[in-house]
């Protein structure tokens, strides 16, 4: 597990891992747990229609009925919890990847030896990759087994594919974190613009379709990307995927300009 | 030109406008132990730093191994140990593990060797980084930067936080990559270190290098203490308007004075005299440096 910097990056996060892993099962499988009980109460469609619209969309998004299992799925942890969720894990990996290893004094002895300052970069990317990945397999695992436990009635695919989306999303702002570190080697603001600018975009996103002044910007926030097609009962819209990569793709790059160019800090 | 190790022309670092270093122009040659000498901040780790392109000259160039540090710094890196002023180690590893990752970024080293090295400098590979003291840290930083037998070994303040055993064996360590034909390259605060380990000297102070010299050179330079005492009292005069002397100080038959350079002339004065003592103080790289320092400071105002 030492034999790159992948590798060792990856060894690094074992027990954060661990314990993010058994916070979000917990929290999926009792969430799952609760739907029978829900579902027999109509009652809540009501309460719905009574909400002001613009809470409703604040945090159930356009949800219309929170009774069948995408509805609920989707209010319960499509809509806020899983963006906000891969949102932050993804800055917290971004911004440690060479901002961390640099306020830390640990980038000095890695790039003296004979690697590319891209190389690491890129292996710090892979290692962010890799870890929403296998955390976005323990969120669908646990819905799947949620599911089985109470015989839900929901495509285990589309399940992958809403997740995916948020993966998609996460790791977006997740790659802007780590452009904002390669750009000025200072983590804690590379976490803090990185995070502002990602709340923003949630409710830029959720109150656009109430608020006249936000609704010809709403396309400017990535969670309109993230939710817009609701691929939990529609599937992936690729043209969405692409905006998320896309743009990870330009930070990306801007990451390894930047990198490359600038001195390091002590 | 092939044993130029370290090549620098008007090497110069600002870093805002605050100024790291300045004009250097500096030459290390295969198989010396070259002592870049100097207060803290004075651009000692700015050289170090250029050299392996963690930062970038705002003018000036640098080869080392004949090559641009810039266009071919992973080649360089490949020949080159680097120890940093301040070492910071993964604290979540035991040592042998952070040896282990550090070797396989590099392709993988001779690991009977760098176990040796570690021996050597009694370092318990088995302990996590983080119970490790300042100077057991050093000696991670040290078997690291050793480890691949590089060409090139470029240590800032290598002996900081080892007790006096463990920097004689580095000083062990230095010469014998030297007597292998591989240059060492070591930064340092602490004179009677460079004085006791390096061949060349260089000097640096502000960002720029005031004096470059072999340690056996500024030695002989340098200003002694000598006291001659002999069996009758002499005539001060006996001595005066010799070369190199000065400060003579004559009272009851033991003459005092400062001599710089060669003592020859002042022996074969003495001779007609029965002379029944010399003593010298041998001078150290520290009364020079401040000798140097004091003079700098004069000039400045």
């Amino acid at each position: 597990m030492l034999s790159n910097i992948l590798l060792k990056n990856l060894r690094d996060q074992r027990k954060s891992f661990m314990w993010w892993s058994i916070g979000i099962s917990a929290l999926i499988i009792l969430t799952i747990l609760f739907y029978p009980s829900f579902a027999d109460s109509p009652e809540f469609d009501d309460i719905l229609d009574n909400m002001p619209e613009a809470l409703a969309k604040l945090f159930v998004g356009a949800v219309s009925d929170l009774t069948s299992p995408e509805g609920y799925l989707n209010s319960q942890l499509f809509v806020l919890l899983v963006p906000l969720l891969f949102m932050f894990f993804a800055i917290a990996r971004g911004s440690g990847a060479i901002a961390g290893e640099e306020e830390k004094g640990t980038l000095d002895l890695l790039l003296s030896y004979p690697l590319k300052r891209s190389r690491v970069l890129i292996e710090k990317f892979a290692a962010m990759v890799v870890t929403i990945l296998a955390m976005a397999f323990v969120f669908w695992l646990s819905i799947a087994v949620g599911a089985v436990a109470i015989g839900m009635d929901i495509s285990l695919w589309r399940v992958a594919e809403a997740t995916l989306s948020g993966v998609f999303l996460g790791l977006a702002f997740g790659t802007l974190a780590l452009a904002l570190g390669c750009a000025n080697s200072n983590r804690g603001l590379s976490i803090g613009v990185a995070s502002a600018l990602g709340v923003a975009a949630y409710f830029l996103n959720a109150l656009a379709p109430v608020v006249d002044a936000l609704e010809p910007l709403q396309k400017l926030s990535l969670f309109y990307y993230y939710i817009e097609a609701d691929p939990l009962s529609n599937g992936l819209d690729l043209g969405h995927v692409g905006v998320l990569l896309g743009l990870t793709g330009i930070l990306l790059s801007v990451a390894l300009v930047t990198f490359n160019r600038r001195d390091l800090v002590t | 030109m092939t044993n130029r190790v370290i090549h620098t022309e008007n090497l110069t670092k600002f870093y805002g406008k605050h100024r790291g270093l300045i004009d250097l122009n500096f030459e290390v040659r295969a198989g010396e132990v070259v002592g870049y000498l100097g207060p803290n901040g004075s651009g000692k780790s700015t050289t170090i730093r250029l050299l392996l392109d963690f930062i970038r000259p705002t003018k000036g160039r640098a080869e080392v191994f004949g090559m641009d540090v810039r266009a071919y710094s992973v080649d360089i890196r490949r020949r080159v140990g680097y120890l940093p002023g301040e070492l910071v180690l993964y604290e979540n590893l035991t040592g042998r593990e952070m040896l282990v990752h550090l070797a396989s970024l590099r392709g993988g080293v001779d690991w009977k060797y760098a176990e040796a090295l570690a021996e050597r400098l009694e370092l318990d590979l088995s302990r996590s980084i983080k119970t490790l003291s300042k100077g057991n840290k050093q000696k991670v930083g040290l078997v690291q930067a050793f480890m691949h037998q590089p060409e090139l070994l470029l240590l800032d303040e290598p002996t900081s936080g080892l007790d006096p055993l463990m920097q004689q064996e580095f000083y062990l360590m230095a010469r014998e990559a030297t007597a292998e034909g591989r240059t060492v390259f070591l930064s340092s605060h602490v004179l009677a270190e460079v004085e006791r380990i390096a061949d060349r000297v260089g000097i640096i102070r502000e960002g720029k290098l005031v004096l470059e010299e072999e340690v056996a050179t500024l030695k002989a330079k340098a200003l002694r203490q000598l006291e001659m005492h002999f069996a009758t009292s002499v005539p001060a005069e006996a001595f005066t308007g010799l070369p190199g002397v000065r400060d003579i100080r004559v009272e009851n038959g033991i003459v005092h004075c400062t001599i710089e350079g060669s003592v020859d002339a002042l022996v074969k004065a003495a001779a007609q005299f029965e002379v029944v003592n010399i003593t010298s103080h041998e001078p150290d790289l520290e009364e020079i440096f401040l000798a140097y320092y004091t003079e700098c400071d004069n000039h400045a105002e």
